[in-house]
């Protein structure tokens, strides 16, 4: 063979492979509102910047005929580029080539990549479109999902780990995202389920559509298993290109800092105002959140899960900062299992990767029940006392107004760890809700009413508190903005080491 | 998940199957043992809600403090129906889309749990 029969012979290989499952399947990939997954790495990544890896790894199944099929790139694209110049590792599943299923050689280049980015520090994107197993393969497909879950176990607080759910992810396809830090679910084409409606139909009896057991908007307000919600696959790769640009690169690396234009000192006369004069009457937290962050500018995770607690990626002075806060306009801005989970989570994200912590706080409590405690609430809420006393970031802690109790503790009190801890004026820091304080104090006094007045007057303040230095400051609101940049300029050189262990035992 | 409660009224037991929102129930179980005809009086949030219809559930425990809506009037997504008064707050109970209030199920003073539907629309 000439050495130009040679070339020849890689340019033909090459054209077989990016041809992917050919053109019937791709057009039925577009027709089904999808795009393939060399469209999809290339909208994610910056113009040519994708460097393709193992495009000629095949198969070495003989099992069922499977050893005279040509399955191209056996079904996954994998390699690196960049996003916003940096390094960015991504594997995408091809469900044009035997429906994207996952096989022993087909998981081999996802775990390759994985390693490379975990060993480079970079994040690792994962675009997920998979009918599953590929059954042929037997043990060798189900050592597949095991040699990813080890991986992506391995990576976890190392690097940023993303997966974009872009079609089915069943079974044992779920739990790779799952181990990942963050889960994109595309609205009408994404599905996740551990069984599908005929086995639930078939065991349960349940009568129920792939959508209502695993779509989009089921795991983004029901389960909580998703993070975010994208309109279509152009959507979702946009949104996970934004949401790298708030995290750093690796648990070594801070976020990048970018010059937002807003200025540091900008006050917020409107926050002033904010707070109805009857402190049982509720208000939008997300009015704090856009008036103190640079440009108003927010990206939340699990905005339709848990709405009654807000977390979010912002940034302050150009520095992304992670916000955990109290919604008061949603169950009183309670605290109950789920919102433990989703605040616990968050906080244990940006602590892995250094990214400070600003809660603010408006919380009355945890919410009551049977419900509730059935389901553990003491153990789930343990979890964010965990977070945060583990948490050894910056830790900034704002009280707009309620504080009480243990939910108080829960939401980074000074007790646990909070760096700075600011106050306003309305703020309403006691050991429970001061009507119920007076009841058990003043209980057969007879000037009860005349007392429990005073009480309130006294005790739902910040400053019996502040007396104690349990509260560091107490500020005008329109301050706020000004003063937290300062705190974490004050604490960018925060070093604090937790003491030599395997690891700690957090409350699962 | 659909799952078979007993529920005992006055006296008497029902059995009653209970689903989530989004999925349907099994076929009815074998029929509530002895089951005498429901008293009038049953507390009337614990009655479920017309198939097709928007429900409006209590978000956690609490009592009414008030009712803005009645019967027939016309709402949009968004409108306050009712106050809330649950963990120190008077929590705004809104409608969760547009349309026809058809039956208001609660009362100001009254305690509702969570999950008890309180408008139907």
């Amino acid at each position: 063979m000439s050495t130009q029969e040679k070339i020849e012979k890689l340019l033909k290989k090459t054209e077989v492979i990016l041809a992917a499952g050919g053109e019937k399947r791709v057009a039925k990939q577009h027709e089904s509102g999808k795009m393939t997954a060399r469209e999809r790495i290339a909208e994610l990544l910056d113009e040519g910047s994708f460097v393709e890896l193992d495009r000629f790894v095949r198969h070495r199944c003989n099992n069922f005929g499977q050893e005279k099929k040509e399955l191209p790139g056996e079904g996954v694209t994998t390699g690196y580029g960049t996003v916003d110049g940096r390094l960015v590792y991504v594997f995408a599943q091809d469900f044009t080539v035997e429906g994207g299923s996952l096989g022993e050689m087909h998981a081999n280049k996802i775990v390759k990549v994985c390693r490379l980015a975990a060993k480079m520090g970079a994040p690792c994107v994962g675009l997920n479109d998979s009918g599953g197993a590929r059954i042929q393969e037997a043990t060798d497909a189900l050592g597949g999902y095991g040699k990813i879950f080890f991986e992506n176990t391995r990576s976890s607080g190392v690097i940023p780990q993303i997966s974009a759910i872009m079609g089915p992810s069943a079974g044992g396809a779920v739990y790779s995202p799952a181990l990942t830090d963050f889960i994109y679910m595309v609205k009408n084409t994404s599905k996740m389920f551990i069984t599908g409606p005929a086995v639930v139909k078939s065991v349960t009896g349940e009568d129920v559509t792939q959508e209502q057991l695993g779509g989009a908007m089921t795991h983004n307000s029901k389960s909580g298993v998703a993070h975010f919600a994208a309109e279509d696959d152009h959507d979702c790769l946009q949104q996970i290109r934004y949401l790298l640009s708030f995290l750093p690169s690796n648990n070594m690396e801070g976020a990048p800092i970018v010059e937002t234009g807003d200025d540091p000192n900008r006050v917020c006369p409107e926050l002033n105002t904010l707070l109805p004069d009857n402190s049982n009457a509720a208000y939008d937290m997300y009015d704090v959140i856009k008036a103190i962050v640079d440009n108003g500018e927010y990206y939340e995770s699990q905005k339709y899960f848990a709405t009654n607690i807000i977390t979010c990626f912002a940034r302050m002075d150009g520095q992304t900062v992670g916000i955990i806060a109290n919604q008061p306009k949603v169950m009183a801005g309670c605290l109950d299992i789920n919102a433990s989970d989703k605040s616990s989570r968050f906080i244990r994200f940006c602590d892995a990767f250094g990214i400070p912590l600003l809660n603010l706080v408006d919380v009355p409590g945890f919410l009551p029940g049977c419900h509730q405690e059935y389901g553990g609430i003491i153990r789930h809420g343990a979890k964010m006392l965990y977070a945060y006393s583990e948490a050894t970031v910056p830790k900034i802690t704002l009280v707009t107004r309620k504080a009480y109790g243990g939910s108080y503790l829960a939401m980074c009190a000074a007790e646990l760890g909070a760096d700075q801890v600011i106050a306003w004026p309305t703020a309403e820091i006691a050991v429970m809700g001061p009507a119920g304080a007076a009841n058990i104090i003043f209980k057969n006094d007879p000037d009860q009413k005349k007392k429990t007045d005073e009480y309130i007057e006294n005790f739902a303040t910040p400053y019996y508190a502040a007396q104690r230095g349990m509260v560091d400051m107490v500020i005008e609101p329109k301050n706020s903005r000004p003063v937290i940049i300062n705190a974490l300029q004050m604490l960018a050189s925060k070093h604090e080491v937790l003491p030599a262990k395997r690891h700690g035992n957090i409350p699962l | 998940m659909a799952k078979l409660y007993t529920i005992t009224v006055n006296g008497t037991a029902y059995n009653v199957e209970v689903a989530e929102a989004g999925c349907t129930a099994a076929a009815p179980k074998a029929a509530a043992p002895k089951a005498a005809p429901a008293p009038a009086a049953a507390p009337k949030a614990a009655a479920p809600a017309p198939a097709g219809a928007t429900t409006v559930a209590a978000p956690m425990p609490g009592k009414v403090k008030s009712v803005n809506v009645k019967n027939g009037d016309t709402v949009k997504s968004g409108d306050v129906l009712m106050i809330l008064e649950a963990m120190k707050m008077d929590n705004e109970i809104m409608a969760p889309a547009d349309g026809t209030i058809t039956d208001v199920r609660v009362a100001a003073g009254q305690t509702v749990g969570t999950g008890d539907v309180m408008i139907v629309m």
